[in-house]
């Protein structure tokens, strides 16, 4: 790699990084509200869209897992909702 | 009154046993005889339809006479119906490992509750996106009012749930690759579950078939709930009987309605005894009538309605159903504003 395209990767990686992480927190926070909001219901407060929107579950199942680990649960802490 | 029938959709609503079905089907028998193409609808549980035309009526909808056809919602059918269709959609959209879990927590769905509810719902709008198509006029003999209104009130807490999980969806997709944007030169992203999620290609196509699949459901409701709040398109009608509970019904019922910005668009005061009864018994029943009539048109005031007498044999059959319609079609022509 060329002095100068090094030099240029470097100019590009100061501007970036303190970004990629803000956003990186921004849509985990957003991650946390979709399942805030989701799980809700499973916590008492009901969902009266929740029948026509259970194509969710896919997402739901997949991000569940990154969710409880964020959250410092090992595992699943719903009895009706497995996961690892 | 006179464009009640003009109407593409109409709710007919009610305590239950004021005669809510008798005058759904006369009013759909006698818009029908006029050439306008008429789908009669029962959301009850407990549906009637068949027995007051005297025929089977299901699921599906049956021609009962010239542009007349009626269904009854199957609302069981219709839940099972709906968590199918979802599986269904699941098979493309889930990894196969994936099957069993989706299906134990479809079918938890399916009897969770209000899903019944719901699934009704859907149909509903699915009816009511035939009036103006295959139908002219689309007639709903709806159930006792507090299940209506519940129905009613639905498509606006669903459109905001479904916006928030998809503007939720757009969002994330957003960020996610605003992320990717600024990933460092020649470098993938990194390996945490939720990142893979986003830089699958293939996941991303998934996710955006789900939006897809739940934008349609949400447009369905949409426009279900646009015709609904458009007096020219859709109206209700309130049937109710000179007595004490149905009123306070209907009261409740108008409050409600009224919130939602749904036009009551009139009402049917059904059953009325003639005023030249004699002996104590009919005299005493007749003074209770005139207190109510007149409670009535106090607490209506400004609606418009029209009155049907109480009969000297139940309404059953096409033939007794079109002569209540013309008893209708005459209260219609001279009805008056409360």
């Amino acid at each position: 790699m060329g002095r100068w395209k090094r030099w240029l990767h470097l100019a590009d990686e100061f501007y970036k990084a303190p970004y990629r992480g803000a956003i990186a927190r921004e849509k985990r926070d957003q991650e946390d509200l979709f399942m805030l909001l989701v799980f809700s219901e499973l916590m008492g407060v009901p969902n009266p869209a929740s029948y026509y929107t259970l194509e969710l579950q896919p997402i739901l199942l997949e991000n569940f897992h990154d969710w409880h680990t964020r959250m410092g649960m090992e595992k699943s802490p719903l009895d009706n909702f497995r996961c690892c | 009154m006179t464009r009640l029938l003009d109407l593409r959709i109409l709710f007919v609503g009610g305590k239950g046993g004021v005669g809510k079905t008798t005058i759904a089907s006369s009013l759909a028998l006698l818009a029908a005889s006029s050439g306008r193409r008429v789908l009669i609808v029962s959301t009850d549980p407990a549906h009637s339809l068949a027995d007051i035309f005297d025929k089977s009526i299901g699921d599906q909808e049956v021609s009962l006479s010239k542009n007349l056809w009626a269904l009854e919602i199957d609302s069981d059918r219709e839940a099972d119906r709906h968590i199918s269709t979802v599986k269904q959609n699941m098979k493309t959209l889930v990894a196969p490992k994936m099957y069993a879990e989706i299906d134990r927590q479809l079918d938890l769905a399916r009897y969770s509750p209000g899903a019944v509810e719901a699934a009704v719902l859907e149909r509903v709008a699915d009816l009511m996106a035939a009036a103006g198509t295959r139908y002219d006029l689309v007639i709903f003999d709806t159930a006792p009012t507090g299940h209506t209104v519940r129905l009613l009130s639905l498509p606006e807490i669903i459109t905001a749930w479904t916006a928030g999980m998809l503007n939720h969806q757009d969002r994330s997709k957003r960020l996610g690759s605003l992320l990717d944007g600024l990933q460092k030169n020649g470098e993938e992203s990194s390996d945490s579950g939720m990142m893979d999620f986003l830089k699958n290609d293939s996941k991303n196509q998934r996710n955006e078939e789900i939006s897809r699949i739940l934008q349609n459901r949400r447009d369905k409701f949409f426009e279900a709930r646009k015709s609904l709040t458009d007096p020219r398109a859709a109206g209700f009608l309130l049937v109710l009987n000179p007595e004490r509970l149905p009123i306070l019904e209907s009261k409740k019922a108008f409050d409600v309605l009224s919130r939602f910005q749904i036009e009551i668009c009139g009402m049917v005061i059904n059953r009325i005894l003639p005023s030249d009864l004699t002996g104590d018994f009919l005299r005493s029943r007749l003074k209770q009538q005139s207190h109510y009539m007149e409670e009535i048109s106090r607490e209506f005031s400004g609606v418009r309605s029209i009155s049907v007498p109480l009969l000297e044999r139940d309404v059953y059959g096409i033939g007794m159903l079109e002569n209540v319609g013309q008893i209708l079609s005459t209260a219609i022509s001279s009805s008056e504003i409360l």
